[in-house]
């Protein structure tokens, strides 16, 4: 079960200011890297609020992030809507998708669920890579950013877009907190521990994860959006099944079911990446070793572990707070 | 399109198949009789390809390649056996997934380290590099030695697990494991030992397919995908599911690929999403599933 306890309150404050701050202090390369950690964030917290608490690791989050992406091209840039509208058609195909494969695929489980997710994953990623109409695996460019000049906004300004990634970045945690804190949240926590007896307490199960699903994908498409909006060109390569990988394991490496561990997850993620990257071109081999070593060592994550520690500390012996949600 | 395109065609989807086969032999007869799924099963083949083209180059000979780099891989498949599989059989699908996951981004990089990031080519054995006559169709040799490679080892696996009585002891773990336990039969035993074949199989595709498609660090990744699709489709843990569905995976791809372009690659997802929904046991599974 959810709980926004005041430590991850604080860890959210704490690090979105972080950010903030690197962004103003940095220089353009420090705004194109806080504009990534939010976006794979954003994904990733998406990821944590179905399979964290649901208990559905989907592997196609990729996949819905660029569907949201395209259709905000094709709405933009093929039928010239302007931008506002265009990203609310994306969010919504992007949320109508995730519904689709959570109602299909209702029934399944585990390592079939994640098949599932991974064949309808790959099925989007298929349509886009070959579609010559929105430039097949050539990729699609001329998007343009939201237009916030009557608000005194420039939003051409790579500082600008990077505060307005984080604001979202809080937005889409916000929402996540405030639906897994609803009788909806605690709900689809009930599924994941005890299917059954939700189903003999008259909840619909399939209807219930096909609406998580559906959440989820929305946030997800928010990071479709920002990823659309940040370098003005989208390619297949963002629904490739590979990226909705990379999220799982910023989720898992960040914490499972804790919400705010993926947001951790994302900033290490990504400055691990170009820490790494600026000594060897090998940084798959250290994301792969640290992935294995969280699984081993009771797959908690950093924010994760750093909970356990603290709850095991203030609680008394064989008394636990709060049992992990997955 | 007349007789010899269709013949060629069919020759090219059997080839094809008998990789997949190959590859998902092993994979499901893993996930079947422990539910445990390998996603580093497709770096097992990266691997079999990349240390073969090493053997060749160091011996000179094909043949030495394609018997000791799958011992090879075996040898690696052993050691993640004992340091990472065996602590996982337990652990929940996500757990395996995510650990295999990793072993996937581990295995790319000591390839790139190793062997660097270009493509390698293994050239076919003098004897194979010719084309046969087939039904007046000319057809590399070597793709005729891959069916047939094929061909062989499925015959020696159905016998194995039909006839002997280490088949009869797979079958029945896989069917029940407990029980099979309980009457006597060391399942972690023959887990391991099924895994080993699993990943000489893989090493063998890998070397086998390595003079066709070329060695190159995305091979594992990208046939990861089929194969999976292959033992879903199949059923888990079932060689006829394995043999039904690398036939069915193959033959869609390569005439999907020619005579529906830009639509074949979607149909395979379809399918795959059809038998998730409508049949999740898979076309053919084994008893107990």
């Amino acid at each position: 079960m959810f709980r926004q306890s005041p430590a991850r309150t604080l860890v959210l404050l704490a690090t979105l200011a972080g950010l903030a701050v690197y962004a103003s202090a940095g220089g353009y390369f420090a705004r194109e890297i806080v504009v990534e950690i939010a976006i794979l964030a954003i994904l990733a917290i998406s990821l944590d609020v179905v399979a964290g608490f649901g208990g559905m690791v989907s592997l196609a989050h990729g996949a819905m992030m660029g569907l949201s992406a395209y259709t905000y091209a094709i709405f933009s840039v093929k039928l010239g809507w302007p931008p506002l509208p265009s990203a609310l058609m994306g969010i919504g195909a992007s949320a109508l998708f995730g519904t689709a494969i959570g109602w299909i695929t209702g029934r399944t489980t585990g390592i079939f669920f994640i098949m599932a997710t991974l064949a309808f994953g790959q099925m989007a990623y298929t349509v886009f890579f070959k579609w010559r109409w929105l430039g097949g695996d050539d990729g699609l460019g001329g998007l343009s950013r939201f237009d916030l000049g009557w608000l005194g906004i420039k939003m051409g300004d790579s500082l600008t877009f990077a505060f307005f990634a984080l604001v979202m970045v809080l937005a889409v945690y916000a929402a996540a907190a405030w639906v897994l804190r609803t009788a909806f949240g605690r709900t689809l926590t009930g599924i994941h521990t005890n299917e059954d007896r939700m189903r003999a307490l008259g909840v619909s199960t399939v209807v219930h994860r096909a609406q998580a699903l559906g959440f989820s994908a929305m946030l997800a498409g928010v990071a479709g959006i920002i990823a659309a909006q940040h370098i003005l060109y989208i390619s297949p390569e963002m629904l490739v099944w590979t990226v909705s990988g990379e999220v799982l394991i910023v989720v898992i490496l960040g914490g499972l079911g804790t919400l705010i561990g993926p947001l951790l997850g994302a900033v290490i993620f990504v400055l691990l990446k170009h820490e790494i990257s600026a000594y060897t071109n090998h940084w798959h081999i250290v994301i792969g070793i640290l992935l294995i070593a969280t699984v081993l060592s009771g797959g908690r994550g950093i924010y994760g572990q750093v909970e356990h520690w603290l709850t095991r500390r203030t609680q008394p012996a064989g008394k636990t707070a709060e049992a992990p949600d997955a | 399109m007349d007789a010899s395109f269709w013949i060629l065609q069919f020759l090219n989807a059997a080839q094809f198949s008998m990789l997949l086969f190959l590859l998902s032999i092993g994979l499901t007869v893993i996930f079947g009789l422990l539910h445990f799924i390998n996603l580093a099963h497709g770096a097992l083949y990266m691997l079999g390809a990349y240390i073969g083209i090493s053997v060749a180059a160091a011996t000179g000979s094909f043949w030495a390649a394609l018997i000791l780099a799958p011992l090879a891989v075996m040898l690696i498949g052993a050691v993640l056996y004992f340091t990472l599989i065996d602590r996982l059989r337990g652990a929940g699908p996500m757990n395996q997934v995510l650990v295999t996951f990793g072993l996937i981004f581990v295995f790319l990089d000591l390839v790139r380290m190793g062997w660097g990031d270009v493509a390698l080519g293994l050239s076919a054995p003098p004897s194979l590099a010719v084309t046969s006559d087939i039904l007046g169709v000319k057809y590399p040799s070597y793709r005729l030695f891959i069916i047939a490679l094929g061909l062989a080892i499925m015959a020696g696996l159905w016998i194995t697990l039909a006839r002997t009585q280490i088949g009869a002891m797979i079958r029945a773990s896989v069917e029940n494991g407990p029980m099979a336990s309980a009457m006597g039969i060391n399942v972690g035993r023959l887990f391991f030992i099924v895994f080993c074949v699993g990943c000489v199989l893989a090493g063998l595709a890998g070397v086998a397919a390595a003079p066709v498609t070329s060695a190159t660090t995305g091979m594992g990744i990208s046939i990861l995908i089929p194969t999976l699709i292959v033992v879903v489709i199949g059923g888990l843990g079932s060689l006829q599911g394995a043999i039904a569905g690398s036939i069915i995976v193959g033959f869609i791809e390569t005439f999907g690929a020619v005579l529906l372009p830009g639509f074949a690659a979607v149909l395979t997802y379809i399918l795959l999403a059809a038998i998730l929904v409508l049949r999740p046991q898979g076309l053919l599974p084994a008893r107990g599933h």
